[in-house]
Parts: structure tokens; sequence; C-alpha cells
């Protein structure tokens, strides 16, 4: 365990542990472009440099394993005057391009111009090298070669975190870009990441590309839905719209994420996204639609013809809200809440064998509030005694074969259309997880909390208020006043 | 303390007293100035607003109604960067971006609208333009309208080169003056 002084600061630290590191658990700040806590030390940016006694040049912070007794300056002139001359040197070829560079805002040359440099410059813009300008590379990104400052941070993206090495440094010195390999594609399905590690406006995101500037963004920590890892992540959003999705690292479950996840947010905004009932192919508002649901319900006749399913699409508020509907209002032991799926990484990186975000969550449910298994629920209704079904759109494809033959009156929530399922008879339109909060337990169990990014379009509430009000139609009172009211008997644990 | 000052007005005499006087004393001086006005029309102080303008002294510091300045080849020198929208304290500046496929200054703005009834002509815009693309120097003063939408300036309403132009100051400009270039060369 080597003992050494950062500042004037002693510390500390496991051996293997560089001094950038050591000095990040001390609180020193060091400026640095390639580094990054999740790949292989490279070293070639040389912003990190730092003065060590005995030693007889600046060493990089980065790459300097911290020993015994050693004695670090970040603050003294020589270190200044080192950060100022590499900041140059990195801006001599940098082009002029911050006002049509979506990364301005979160540029690292510009933070750190303004935090260590503040020079003018003493090249003249006709001397810089020119490369290649903007350029469309896989179906994410954009590269702009002239902005590149070479840091390999991409470079060592794709040969460590994906291991496709799609991408290569070309020629040498003052030659030197960055170019794909050839015979390669950037398509390896979390090639987005290499724009959020880019320190620079050299890749950017194609989907992002112009829509917004960065400062005017505000961000919601949430988490993805788009599979059973349940990413933390952070939506992007301004004036009730969201632009875009970033990974938000933790030390549990990611660091990066997938491109997949980051386009979950499209639904929430297409041109589909319902916000009133759909009954057959009809829009109608929500309260009639609402009103011909629970008629439909009351109509069955008997409690025993009317099932409940729970999706793995919902929250454990929605999915409890559901097992309450079937057990208090419409009281029939008909409900299912047995969705049990394969987990696990699939691909080694990130994404979940089990595509629905909280299988885990209801398997919660089933565990409070019982209920019957999945093919017992698809043998009665095969055996006709069921005549209606509430479901949420998807989970329908679970019973997809018997819905085909015993044709039960299918009642569904759903936010797209796109989700509806042709057998749909009535469809109620809820908020999705970007505008209302919702608990999901991961492939790991844990717990995890959406927070609500935008403001859902007026009209469209939460699933569990339209089951709430789903049962006060039938004449039964769930007394659902808050997402805290359906977790009630559900053990975490 | 504030200090208080002590107006001690004078009585009026006689002749003001009866009002007539005084009356006939106040015609007097308006029945001037309108026969002087009448006959010598080249005397009067005040111009015809708006029919007829006095020319605005050409003053740097003066801020007048907003144009974009333009390129040789006729598109806008803004570039979309959002900045006088980001500075305007007003929020009277509404951009949306789009982009050139083939020009490499790449960014357009599609969308540039100014709420003139919003704005309050501060030349925070001008100020904060790294592309000397929107100026404050037409000389126009923007006056009342009947309707709202009157004083929006839309994009189209807002591109105008004044004699002498285009300049080429901004960065992103010398890349679009650049590719227009190599375009005449072809």
């Amino acid at each position: 365990m080597p003992k050494l002084t950062i500042d004037g600061k002693t510390i500390e630290v496991a051996k293997g542990t560089t001094l950038l590191e050591a000095a990040q658990q001390l609180g020193v700040y060091i400026p640095r472009y390639c580094y990054h806590p999740r790949l292989s030390v490279s070293g070639n940016c040389r912003m990190c440099l730092v003065e060590v006694e005995k030693a007889p040049k600046l060493v990089t912070a980065c790459s300097t394993e911290a020993a015994e007794g050693m004695t670090v300056r970040t603050d003294s002139e020589k270190v200044k005057a080192a950060r100022k001359d590499v900041l140059e040197f990195l801006l001599i070829n940098h082009p002029l391009d911050c006002p049509i560079c979506d990364q301005a805002g979160e540029c690292g040359l510009q933070d750190y111009y303004m935090e260590y440099s503040l020079k003018k410059s003493r090249f003249s813009r006709e001397d810089k090298v020119r490369r290649g300008k903007r350029r469309p590379l896989g179906p994410n990104l954009v590269l702009d070669n002239e902005r590149c400052i070479l840091c390999t941070r991409c470079v060592r993206f794709c040969a460590e975190v994906t291991k496709t090495s799609e991408l290569e440094v070309m020629e040498r010195a003052d030659h030197s870009f960055i170019d794909l390999k050839e015979g390669k594609a950037l398509d390896n399905g979390y090639t987005l990441n290499i724009a959020d590690i880019c320190p620079v406006g050299a890749w950017t995101s194609r989907d992002f590309r112009f829509k917004q500037r960065v400062w005017f963004l505000k961000k919601t920590p949430t988490v993805c839905l788009g599979c059973a890892t349940g990413c933390q992540i952070e939506a992007h959003h301004n004036d009730n719209t969201i632009y875009r999705i970033m990974p938000r690292p933790n030390a549990e479950t990611n660091t990066w994420l997938c491109d997949q996840g980051r386009m979950t947010y499209k639904a929430v905004q297409a041109g589909d996204r319902l916000s009133k009932g759909v009954i057959r192919n009809g829009v109608i508002d929500l309260e009639p639609a609402l009103r011909e649901a629970a008629t439909r319900i009351d109509a069955a006749h008997s409690a025993a013809a009317v099932a409940v399913l729970g999706s793995p699409w919902l929250s454990v508020e929605d999915n409890a809200a559901l097992a309450r509907l079937a057990k208090d209002a419409i009281k029939t032991e008909s409900f299912c809440f047995d969705l049990a799926a394969e987990q696990g990484i699939k691909d080694g990186i990130l994404i979940n064998k089990d595509a629905a975000p909280n299988t885990a969550g209801v398997a919660l449910v089933k565990a409070a509030h019982g209920g019957i298994s999945l093919g017992e629920l698809a043998s009665r209704l095969a055996s006709g005694k069921i005549k209606v079904l509430v479901t949420e759109a998807r989970a329908a494809a679970f019973l997809k074969p018997v819905l085909a033959s015993a044709k039960p009156l299918l009642i569904v929530f759903a936010t797209n259309r796109a989700q509806i399922p042709p057998e749909a008879y009535a469809t109620l339109a809820y908020a999705s997880y970007f505008e209302t909060p919702g608990t999901f337990v991961n492939y790991q169990g844990l717990r995890r909390t959406t927070e609500p990014a935008v403001n859902a379009r007026e009209g469209v509430k939460p699933l569990w208020t339209l089951v709430s009000k789903l049962a006060a139609y039938s004449g039964a009172s769930l007394k659902l006043d808050s997402p805290e009211d359906a977790l009630k008997g559900i053990d975490f644990k | 303390m504030i200090s208080v000052k002590k107006v001690d007005n004078r009585t009026l005499n006689f002749l003001e007293r009866i009002y007539i006087w005084e009356i006939a004393r106040g015609i007097a001086v308006t029945s001037r100035h309108f026969f002087i006005n009448l006959f010598n029309p080249k005397k009067i102080m005040t111009v015809q607003y708006p029919e007829e303008k006095l020319a605005l002294p050409a003053s740097a510091l003066l801020r007048t109604r907003h144009r974009l300045k333009v390129r040789a080849d006729g598109s806008p020198k803004c570039v979309a960067c959002f900045m006088c929208q980001t500075a305007c304290p007003a929020f009277c500046i509404k951009i949306e971006s789009a982009e050139y496929p083939d020009n490499s200054v790449e960014k357009y703005p599609a969308v540039f609208d100014i709420d003139l009834s919003r704005c309050v002509m501060c030349g925070m815009c001008v100020e904060a333009c790294p592309e000397d693309a929107i100026s404050m120097d037409t000389g126009e003063i923007p006056g009342a309208a009947v309707t709202r939408s009157a004083l929006l300036l839309t994009k189209e309403d807002l591109l105008r080169n004044l004699p002498g132009e285009p300049s080429v100051l901004g960065a992103a400009n010398a890349l679009a003056n650049e590719y227009l270039r190599s375009r005449g060369e072809e």
C-alpha cells in the first residue's frame, strides 16, 4: 500500500493505482482527454502532466503508478505552463467550428481552454492542417477528422469494450487521422457511446445532430426500459421534448448504453402516440372509452368470465393496480402475474436476453397477490370460459395463439398505436414512464424508479389511475390515490 | 431628510382674473404659428410621421430594426449557432437549425424568427453573434402594428444586405466562402 503526497495532502492507495486516480480520491482534479476510467491507459494527450519530486521531467498522471513516498504537485508553475502549452498544441490545428459544432457547451477543449489557457492563438488560420470534414460513419455517427485531437478513446472503446475493432489511427504524426478499417462497418450496437466519450466534436450523433444546443437541455435521471438490464440513464429534454438519452455510469449496472436503449425516447413523442381511447378502430375520448370497457366487464355477467394479465412492460405500481382490480373490484380468480423469462446479459456488455424491463417486478406482484399460472390462464381461455381479458398491449402477445382461437373481448392499455394487437376491442391510453414515475426491478433484483422528464399530453393519465377509474365505473373503490397506495403489500426485500 | 421647496405662487392680477384676456392671448399665439406655417411651410419643426421620416444620425451606437446578412450566393450568413437566442433577455428569437447536404459550413437556420412585440432592442444578439450575421443597422424604427403577426419577423423579412456587402468576417463564413469559391471554379 504505497503512501504518497499530492499537493501537500497525504493518501494511502492500493498498489497499482495511478497518480490520476489517487488525486481523484483526494478530490484533486487533473485535466485529461485520453484517460477514461473504463478504458486502457493510452497516455497520448499529455494533458495530465504533473510534477513529481526527483523526476527529471513532468510525468503523465494517468500512466504513472503511485509509489511509496512520492511527492506530487499538480498546481506548480511548471505544471500550469505545461497545460497551457499542451492545449496550444492541441488547438493549433483545431478548426474554429464552435458555432456549427454540436459539442460546443460540453467540449473538453472549450472547458479546459477557459480553465487553464486563455491564450491567444499564435498561429494563423491559413496554416492549419486541413483534414476531412463531416462524414457519416455507421448508422448513428458523423466523423469530423479536422476536430479530432487523436486521443484514441474511440479506437480503444471499439477494441476493448465491444471488441469489434472497427476503428484505427491511420498514417503517422501530422498526417494521422481516425478511420474505419477496411471492410468494417461501424454498427456494433454501442456506437453512440463513441460520441459520448469523444472529448471534442469529432464524433457527433446523427440522431441528435443540430436538434438542440446542449446548454438548453435539462437533465432528468431515470431508468432505461429497453430491456431487463435496467441501465441508469439521463433524459435530456427542453420545452417538454426529449432530445437524447445518455448513460448515467454506475458501479452496479452500466457505464455505457446501447444504441437501442438510446432510441427508446422516440416512442414518447412519436406520431402514433395515443392520447385518447380507441374502440376497435375509432378514437374516442378517454372517459367514454373507460365507461365502455367497464360496461363490457360488467356485461360478462359472472366474475369468472373476466381475466386480468399483468405485463413486464409495466411498472410494479401499475401491475399491482391491475392485481387489485382483479381481486378487489372484479373479484375474479383468473388473474395471472406469472411471467417468468430467461434473464442475463446476452452479448457480454449490456443487452439482456429478456426484452421486457420488469419481469422481476411482476414476480414481486405475484408473490404479494398470488394468481394463476400463464398456462392455466391459456387453458381457461381456450375452454371459452373467459369472455373478457384485460391486459397491457404488448403482454397480449403471451397469449397470441389462444387469443386467435378463443376470441375473448380484449381490453388493452397502450401508449402507442403500433403496440395495439389486432384482436383488441378497446384500447386505453396511459402515460409513458418518461412522463410518470414507476418502480422497476432489473435482472439483478435492483429496485429502480423512473422519474418524469416531460409532461404527459393533456388528459393522459398513469395506468394505475385508469385502473382505479375502471373499478369506480364498476362500482368498486380500490382506494388508489397515489402510486404508493398501489405498492402496499409488495415486499421489495 | 427630504428637502422641501416652498412655492410662493404669485396672486393673479385683475386682467388675469377676468380670464377672457388670457384666452385671447393664447389664441393669438396659436394663430400666429398657424398662419406662419400656412404661408411659410419650410419653417415647420415637425414631420408627418410615418409618411415622412427624418434621416437618423449615422452612428454605430444606433440600434434599429434587425437584419440578417447574406452571403454572395444569397444564403444567410447565420449558421444557427443559437448564440443570439441564448443571449436574448426578452426570449424573442426562435431558431430551428437544418443541415446543408453539400456546403462545408454544414448548418443553417431553417427558421429564424424575431418577435418584435417582445424585442427590447438591446442589441445583445448583435454582440453575441460570432459570424457577424445579424446587425441592427437598417435605420428603420419598428413602429406599431394592427396585428401581432405583423410584428413577427421571419427569416425572409430579415435577410437583406446593405450596399458594399457581403462581408467575410467569422470563421464558419471562411468555410462557406471557400465552398462558394470552389464552386465558382468548377
